[in-house]
């Protein structure tokens, strides 16, 4: 999960580039491509249904 | 009055009282007929000792009474000053060990500016402060998508339930830390240094630090400076929800976001996953219509340079068309059908070769001629 960021900004760019710069069929599709597998692993992330929770205990820590 | 008088007849020892019992029983009455009460006056002559209580006097324009304030009841207070007028909530009673009247002092109000907390409130503030801890400048942006929250409040109170139906409806993706401390008491502040503290090593994303709302009283530990200051140097964000949203705390001026409730930091520490997936499926819709418009711009671009392509072609065809012409001419003028149209002939052998010399036409020797429309055979005689 701490990728999510990464992967949503990463898509963003590649958008960005696909929609801006005059890129060779070769190079758009590649990036489509990675587009494409960045998005299905960010749905994928968000698709955790149950939220996790852990208590740590304040006695465990040495202070 | 002319009778001597005798002293000693009074004070018999059977009849005397002794220290002790004067005193226990000036306690007593004491004790009895004074119930716990409010006490008005202006500190004087305080005295702090080094076991946390507090010695002072009460006075007024005519009379003054000693009092003793104990650590366990004055440890959340700051001292108050020489002159201060003063409420004192207390019991009166007789300190035996020196025959004195005074009062044991629970509790402790200033009549200047909202009191003692106001007071110790004010100074930690000007200390934060002065070292720059309160500047704008300090307060960090929260994460768009924390992966770990932590949340630092009391282990099992409506606080914890209301944060964690928060995060569990807007983003359950997270992973909550749940650290328990002491909110209130005397042991809250070290519980809270204590908590924060175990955080600061663990890889965590964006804190909680998150009270229901109390007295003053109730919230004291998030006023002290020293939880302040550890709040200050977390690494992480901090985000402060303590008490209501008119109690204004220490901890919630050093955090780098207040919230009113525990409720709303819960929602300012994390975004909304539906509002997420539909970010999301406007950046495939993007994709998609940037590839297509991207490949829309390599045929076009492939047409034109076929256009190109073509147009050189035919332009280098029609070149060589004139070249050949020319050539063609010229390989014309020279071709030996045109001597032979003019009345020449040739003669070859079987083979081909060109007879030239009379040497190579013995007689009886077959040739073919060629002339301008065909060939005939023929033989020298």
């Amino acid at each position: 999960m701490a990728e999510f960021s990464k992967q949503l900004e990463r898509l963003e760019a590649i958008v960005r580039k696909l929609e801006s710069e005059d890129l060779d069929l070769d190079e758009a599709l590649k990036l489509f491509e990675e587009g494409i597998e960045r998005l299905r692993v960010a749905r994928e992330q968000l698709q955790q249904a149950e939220l996790k929770v852990k208590k740590v205990l304040e006695i465990e820590s040495p202070s | 009055m002319g009778q001597p008088l005798d002293i000693f007849a009074a004070a018999s020892a059977e009849g005397a009282w002794t220290v002790s019992e004067v005193t226990k029983r000036a306690k007593h009455v004491i004790e009895a007929g004074l119930p716990p009460l409010w006490v008005r006056g202006e500190i004087a002559n305080f005295r702090p000792w080094r076991t946390g209580h507090w010695y002072f006097s009460l006075r007024d324009k005519t009379a003054q009474i000693d009092c003793v304030m104990f650590a366990k009841e004055n440890f959340r207070l700051t001292q108050p000053i020489e002159g201060m007028q003063v409420f004192v909530f207390a019991r009166a009673s007789m300190y035996e060990a020196k025959g004195g009247f005074q009062l044991i002092v629970t509790e402790l109000l200033s009549t200047d500016q909202g009191g003692l907390w106001k007071l110790a409130f004010e100074k930690a503030k000007a200390a934060l402060t002065k070292d720059g801890l309160l500047d704008p400048a300090r307060k960090r942006r929260l994460p768009a998508f924390p992966s770990r929250i932590a949340v630092v409040t009391s282990p099992d109170g409506a606080v914890l339930r209301d944060i964690q139906a928060v995060v569990g409806r807007r983003w359950p993706v997270a992973e909550l830390i749940v650290v328990p401390a002491q909110v209130q008491g005397a042991k809250a502040e070290a519980s809270v240094c204590s908590a924060l503290n175990r955080i600061r090593r663990l890889p965590v994303d964006v804190l909680v630090v998150a009270r229901g709302g109390g007295s003053v009283e109730d919230l004291w530990a998030f006023n002290s400076e020293r939880v302040a200051r550890a709040v200050a140097a977390m690494p992480m964000p901090v985000i402060s929800a303590i008490g209501h949203e008119t109690d204004v705390t220490l901890c919630d001026l050093v955090a780098d976001v207040r919230a009113p409730t525990p409720s709303a930091a819960a929602e300012a520490a994390t975004p909304d996953r539906a509002e997420v997936l539909q970010q999301c499926g406007a950046l495939g819709q993007r994709l998609a219509r940037a590839l297509r418009i991207a490949s829309r711009h390599v045929v076009e671009r492939l047409d034109r340079t076929g256009d190109r392509l073509a147009r050189s072609m035919e332009h280098r065809l029609e070149k060589s068309h004139a070249l050949l012409t020319a050539h063609s001419a010229r390989l014309d003028a020279l071709s030996p059908l045109r001597v032979l149209s003019r009345g020449y002939s040739v003669a070859r052998d079987a083979s081909g070769r060109v007879l030239k010399q009379v040497a190579q036409l013995p007689s009886g020797k077959e040739f073919r001629l060629r002339v301008t429309d065909g060939e005939v055979n023929g033989r020298v005689q």
